[in-house]
């Protein structure tokens, strides 16, 4: 099938005309691509923009995720304030972590860790989005 | 005219891009990633999973998640590979009716081409939505050493999904399509791909207009994950040396480990020590354990050197059965993530005594060579056009022999520019437009192009009159540099042929002089400048003592008189410093009698001089 769409077709002669034609058509194809192609960059620079703190962000969400165990193992120091302040600096940039839920759903969750027989979900790492944009899911272990 | 897909279907991970206006380009999923995990999966309550979703529910489902299914398509189920990788499989697998393997998935058995259907259908879905067009035909990629019934089996999978597949083609074809080689003539190249899994090598040999594969290799199974794992297997270690606690059981605790491991990798591709530290990582009877440690790329190097060995044996060993030479080889192309790391371009480099080619993205190159090959076959249809660039910048000299670039290097021609420039000096009556091709900060280290003179500029202030130069380069590569004074409407111009007529060597040097001069070109350039902007205040000032006689006061006019005179004095010798301070101190006393000038005559009367200059500039536009 291939091979019949590989055969060059005769050449034939082109008037003047034509090749105007077809020039002129080139042309405002070429337009036509530049002008979408404007206005897909226009939309691909404005979702950059949206997300480009993501990286920067996703890095301190590995703080905080330390800072959480911390105040975890050694409660009452004030770790769980400056958890907070972190927490409220991201809301101010459009971050959020993810309220865990009790059904599994792997769009927001991933499983690292299954008991056998279990069927109940424990986060063992917050998930966060950004502008509703998942850009970590909450780490699970489904458990007994 | 609907777009071709191309897809790299991977056995860990799948891409897929578009040919948009000639250049290939990667679309993200709708997860808005550039890879999909190639893993299907059907939930407990019959919910299906494909990619990112499928991949993080697997552990909790694993009978019911299905990965790696390129390995089993197109192959009989007796085949010596599909025996060995059964025993790695955590899914079923069973001998369908014609000889051919069935996996099973939920309730249903399936054939591995349906399941890679359902990893195509998903990257079709979500190339439509970015697109926000239908997408009905593919190009999909394959390994070199893929058999007719393996390549048959992944056209079939692309007719289940929907996509008509204009052609299966090979994946180090694809990589070697996506750097343009299908140009090379007679020229023979080498893919080496080390991919997340596998690891494959190709021998091709470019011919008239085809690609053809001289001899295939590799290991299916050597790869990144492996060389993770004895990063993984390394930390374990050296925390059991530490603490004395063996770690390697606690899921959670392993899971963090290769988090690190991940990161250290990626970092020590740029850098050569990371600081791997996880604090908390578990916790005995005598309270929490941290895990900190410095690693270094020597470390990790050692840890994997004999992988890498193993790659190079495996390369020279195909190249052997080519029939050819280390020496033979042209082109050397990396595909895969891991060719990102130093150690395998160094020992790659070694083996065949040249650089291999890396610039595009390795673990997207061959789905954009599949769109490239998309936009060959569209190309039947419309030819596609071609586009020279600028191989070097070109500008004009101005005010302390600095070149002033009209045009970067790179721009895509045919091309116009123009910039507004102006006198340097009072009643000066014509300028020089002395026009410059090269990546130099001074005029005089560039190559001169041509020059011309405008003249009959009327008298008026330095700074006032308003020349439009303006370079043009048409679609034969000719320069037309025209210079028009807007208050009088005379122009000058000069048609430069060939100005891209620079040979290689000749390309080569004046981009290497200007990386090599950059520090002493910029300082150059900052004299210049410095220069130039002291002559201008001096100029200013003597302009507002000259038109404000009267008001200023004697001692004011002392003070500015000085310190114009040290300036001028400072332009002359070429101490950047002493400039800038001169200029600096004659700014500030300029600026405070100015001030004190302006208090004096606060409510005198814009001039109609500014409406009329302003109605004669957009004029001019207009016509331009």
């Amino acid at each position: 099938m291939t091979e019949e769409n590989n055969k060059k077709e005769e050449p034939k002669q082109q008037t003047a005309e034509e090749k105007t034609e077809e020039y002129l058509n080139n042309w405002k194809r070429e337009r036509a691509d530049f002008l979408n192609y404007k206005k897909d960059e226009a939309r691909r620079v404005e979702e950059f923009v949206k997300f480009a703190n993501k990286d920067l962000i996703l890095e301190m969400i590995e703080l905080v995720d330390d800072l959480e165990i911390a105040s975890k193992e050694v409660p009452g120091v004030g770790l769980e304030q400056v958890t907070k302040k972190f927490q409220d600096l991201f809301k101010k940039y459009g971050v959020e972590r993810i309220k865990m839920g009790n059904k599994l759903e792997p769009a927001i969750h991933e499983v690292i860790e299954t008991e056998p027989g279990g069927n109940k979900m424990k986060e063992v790492r917050a998930g966060y989005t950004m502008r509703s944009k998942i850009i970590r899911p909450v780490r699970v272990r489904i458990i007994k | 005219m609907a777009k071709i897909l191309g897809i790299d279907l991977g056995t860990t991970n799948s891409a897929m891009a578009v040919v948009e206006i000639g250049q290939p380009r990667i679309l993200e999923n709708k997860e808005g990633m550039r890879t999909t995990p190639s893993i299907v999966a059907i939930g407990k309550n019959g919910e299906r999973y494909i990619g990112v979703t499928a991949k993080r529910q697997a552990v909790t489902n694993p009978a019911n998640t299905i990965f790696s299914v390129k390995r089993l398509i197109g192959r009989r189920y007796d085949d010596a590979e599909v025996q060995r990788d059964k025993a790695l499989l955590p899914y079923e697998i069973r001998k369908g009716s014609s000889g051919d393997v069935e996996v099973k998935l939920g309730n249903e058995w399936k054939k591995p081409a349906e399941i890679s259907a359902m990893i195509l259908q998903k990257l079709k879905a979500d190339a439509e939505d970015k697109l926000g067009e239908k997408i009905t035909e593919a190009i999909i990629t394959v390994p070199a050493y893929f058999d007719d019934a393996q390549r048959k089996a992944t056209k079939d999978a692309g007719e289940i999904a929907g996509l008509t597949v204009k052609r299966v083609i090979n994946e180090p074809t694809a990589a070697a399509l996506a750097y343009g080689f299908n140009k090379k003539k007679d020229e023979k190249i080498v893919v080496y791909d080390f991919g997340g899994g596998t690891f494959d090598i190709s021998v091709l040999e470019v011919s008239e207009d085809t690609i053809e594969v001289k001899a295939t290799g590799g290991d299916t199974h050597l790869g990144g994950d492996d060389i993770d794992q004895r990063i993984i297997q390394h930390f374990i270690s050296e925390f059991k040396k530490e603490s004395g606690m063996d770690v390697s059981k606690d899921q959670l605790v392993v899971q963090r480990l290769k988090d690190a491991a991940e990161k250290a990798k990626h970092e020590l591709s740029s850098t050569l020590q990371t600081e791997v530290n996880i604090p908390f990582l578990t916790a005995d009877s005598f309270g929490p354990k941290h895990f900190t440690m410095s690693f270094t790329r020597a470390k990790l190097e050692e840890l994997v050197r004999d992988l890498v060995g193993k790659s190079i044996e495996l390369t020279k060993k195909t190249v052997q059965e080519a029939g050819l030479k280390m020496s033979d080889i042209h082109e050397v192309v990396m595909v895969g993530g891991q060719t990102r790391m130093p150690l395998i371009v160094e020992e790659v480099k070694k083996l065949f005594g040249k650089e291999p080619h890396k610039d595009i993205n390795p673990d997207e190159v061959v789905a954009l060579g599949a769109a490239v090959q998309g936009g060959i076959m569209q190309g039947d249809i419309r030819d596609v056009l071609l586009l020279d660039v600028t191989p070097l910048s070109l500008g004009i000299e101005t005010l302390g022999g600095v070149m002033t670039k009209m045009l970067e290097k790179n721009t895509t021609v045919p091309v116009s520019k123009s910039q507004i420039f102006s006198t340097a000096a009072d009643n000066q009556p014509s300028v020089e437009i002395h026009v410059l091709q090269g990546e130099r900060a001074m005029a005089t280290d560039n190559k001169t192009l041509g020059r011309f003179i405008l003249d009959g500029i009327p008298p008026s202030p330095r700074g006032g009159p308003q020349i439009e130069v303006s370079f043009d380069i048409d679609a034969n590569g000719i320069l037309n540099v025209k210079a028009k004074d807007k208050a009088t409407g005379k122009e000058q111009s000069v048609r430069i042929e060939g100005s891209s007529g620079l040979s290689d060597e000749e390309k080569k040097r004046m981009t290497a002089d200007a990386e090599k001069f950059a520090a002493e070109d910029a300082k150059k350039k900052e004299l210049a400048e410095a220069r130039n902007m002291g002559e201008t205040l001096a100029y200013t000032t003597e302009k507002m003592v000259k038109d404000n006689e009267s008001k200023i006061k004697d001692d004011d006019k002392k003070e500015l008189n000085a310190k114009m005179e040290k300036v001028r004095k400072a332009v002359k010798g070429d101490n950047v410093d002493e400039i800038k301070k001169a200029t600096e101190e004659l700014s500030k006393s300029a600026q405070r009698i100015g001030g004190e000038l302006y208090k004096q005559t606060n409510n005198s009367q814009p001039t109609t001089n500014n409406a009329e200059k302003t109605e004669e500039k957009s004029e001019s536009e207009a016509k331009s």
